[in-house]
């Protein structure tokens, strides 16, 4: 089974039934099995061959759905970044994958016109330069809509998903259509989806998490409402409730809106079956509040991995509200999931250790990178960088991150690229960039900078500049300006004392 | 007092494209589709708008009709009887 089999087994079981519902839009499965072996064919024509890396910039839409598919039907590797992506994030994808075409929305084009990738597919209108081929989307048209004769095997890889490590530059978790097709299998088994599930999207595809939405429902044959309107929840409730919507899907932050502000907290949605989170532990307090509100609508928390596909545990929705409120869980069907020290050695019960997993889902590695592959895949699974311990039972509870990842509303970023960026400005120092509590987005960057000269620095300069290079939720929420950084004896900065200083107000520019 | 359109174009200017000044802000363009604002975007410029022009928004009023184009935050705010 490849990943792009789960669109076409059920398009030819169902082809009338709705796949994807988009605003006032909505697309059969026979449409958007149509569509996406159009762009496979248009991508073949093009010169791709399986293997190639295909760069794909888009917000959540039929179309980025369907030139996903298109992609995998082409044999082809989908690698897929954040839609507001700024050009030079967007070039050092296109560079580290080697990606030979980029498909980008209207959107993107207007920002990344100067992209430099040999073919591209956008839908906007973007000038077309010696180096590279530039087809418009209309073009899709004209091509055939059977799926093309192109087959890959099992364990070819299907998409390249990058994520931040602790060296800084995003590393590329490569995941081929048996870890992807596994995963799937496993979330639809214990979610029960079945044809009659339609779930409401307001987290975008290239994140694994909102990817899974997408394959689990085109697995089921059930359908998937898109909606990138969260900045108005209200619209999103009443979406849900409109468009009769069975799951729903969101990291900490979305809930912590959800319950803080939206009418959330007084609307019922009838036909609400079940609801899941991940993307980082979520407080407490606010889980407690949400299943209050949620009356018996089973709330599915969960735990992964872009290196394992996406999923790793879940807790059962009735432990949750028993006895294991904090746990994340269970393994989920296939995968093994062990507490170890850093020799390997299981641990037992109680005991503090590596969290690491073993099955069919675990990535192939992180692309061109065998150091930081060695680091992560051991001969006794995938070492997640997460710290915790087993109760008697076997459920899994995380006591911290061994990394210092940061976490932005479920989005994993690394302080050190932050930094990056800052000292790239010439007009700093030092950089340290570390998280800073939120309740909405569980943590936000802060950033603390001692200017290059004491005369002449401008933080609003700096913020323009970063605004610049790197994307929204890398910006720092919190900027602090010193004359010196705390250092450890061996010269580091001494980000323990910083976060000291952050809890007791240093003074702030 | 300072004109209202003004006052939230600058703070959306300062405080979601670090007062770039090189990004045009169309009064009828959505903040959201362009990119400048985002969900917790809403959320602080909802706050901003609280405390300055001393009024209260209700959950119920965070819908585009109130706060996706500067126009409309513009007759959002005059229906709570700001204006300049």
């Amino acid at each position: 089974m490849r990943v792009c089999d789960l669109l076409t087994s059920s398009a030819q079981k169902a082809p009338e039934r709705t796949a994807l519902l988009h605003g006032d839009r909505s697309v059969s499965y026979g449409e958007l099995e149509g569509l996406s072996n159009r762009i496979a064919r248009l991508l073949a024509e093009s010169g791709l061959e399986p293997g190639d890396r295909v760069l794909v910039v888009m917000e959540n839409s039929m179309e980025s759905a369907a030139a996903y598919y298109g992609i995998l039907k082409a044999g082809c590797v989908s690698v897929e970044i954040h839609d507001r992506t700024t050009p030079s994030e967007a070039q050092y994808y296109v560079k580290n994958s080697g990606a030979k075409a980029c498909i980008l929305s209207r959107t993107a084009s207007s920002r990344l016109s100067d992209i430099d990738a040999e073919v591209v597919l956008s839908q906007g209108e973007i000038q077309a330069v010696a180096s590279r081929i530039v087809i418009p989307w209309a073009q899709i048209e004209a091509m055939d809509s059977t799926r093309p004769d192109i087959s890959v095997p099992e364990d070819a890889l299907a998409a390249i998903v990058y994520t931040s490590g602790s060296t800084g530059a995003p590393k590329g978790v490569m995941l081929s259509h048996r870890n992807l097709c596994t995963n799937t299998a496993a979330i639809v088994s214990y979610l029960g989806l079945t044809s009659a599930d339609r779930v409401m999207a307001v987290l975008p595809f290239y994140y694994v998490y909102g990817k899974t939405l997408l394959n689990t429902h085109v697995m089921a044959g059930g359908s998937v409402v898109i909606n990138n309107r969260f900045a108005f929840p209200n619209a999103v409730i009443k979406e849900m409730v409109d468009k009769e919507v069975t799951g729903f899907a969101g990291v900490p932050s979305t809930f912590a809106i959800l319950m803080n502000r939206s009418i959330f907290p007084s609307t019922t949605i009838p036909t609400l079956r079940y609801v899941t989170q991940a993307g980082g532990a979520m407080a407490p307090a606010l889980t407690r509040r949400v299943i209050e509100h949620l009356k018996g609508v089973p709330l599915f928390v969960m735990y992964g991995a872009t290196e394992a596909s996406a999923r790793l545990t879940y807790l059962p929705p009735d432990r949750l509200v028993t006895d294991k409120l904090g746990s994340i869980g269970i393994p989920i069907p296939g995968v093994e999931v062990t507490v170890r020290d850093d020799q390997g050695n299981v641990l037992g019960h109680g005991e503090v250790g590596n969290i690491c997993a073993q099955g069919p889902n675990i990535m192939q590695g992180y692309w061109q990178d065998p150091d930081e592959t060695a680091k992560a895949l051991k001969p006794w699974g995938l070492v997640t960088g997460d710290l915790g311990h087993k109760d008697a039972e076997g459920f899994i509870f995380l006591t911290g991150r061994k990394k210092e990842m940061l976490k932005i509303g479920g989005e994993r970023v690394s302080p050190k690229e932050i930094e990056d960026a800052i000292i790239a400005s010439g007009m700093v120092h030092e950089s340290a960039v570390i998280g800073h509590p939120d309740e909405l987005l569980s943590e936000v960057p802060a950033a603390f900078v001692v200017p290059l000269g004491e005369d002449g620095f401008h933080l609003a300069a700096l913020q323009r500049y970063i605004a610049g290079r790197l994307a929204p939720h890398k910006h720092p929420k919190y900027w602090h300006v010193l004359r010196a950084m705390p250092k450890k004896p061996s010269g580091k900065i001494d980000k323990e004392a910083l976060k000291h200083e952050l809890l007791h107000k240093v003074r702030t520019a | 007092m300072p004109d209202v359109r003004d006052t939230v174009t600058t703070f959306i200017r300062e405080n979601f494209i670090a007062g770039r000044i090189d990004v045009a802000i169309d009064s009828d363009q959505s903040l959201i589709e362009s990119g400048i604002m985002d969900s917790t975007g809403v959320l602080e410029l909802v706050e901003y708008l609280e405390t300055t022009f001393e009024i209260k928004v209700a959950d119920e009023e965070l819908v585009p009709e109130n706060l996706e184009t500067i126009n409309n935050i513009i007759r959002f705010l005059a229906s709570k009887g700001v204006s300049s």
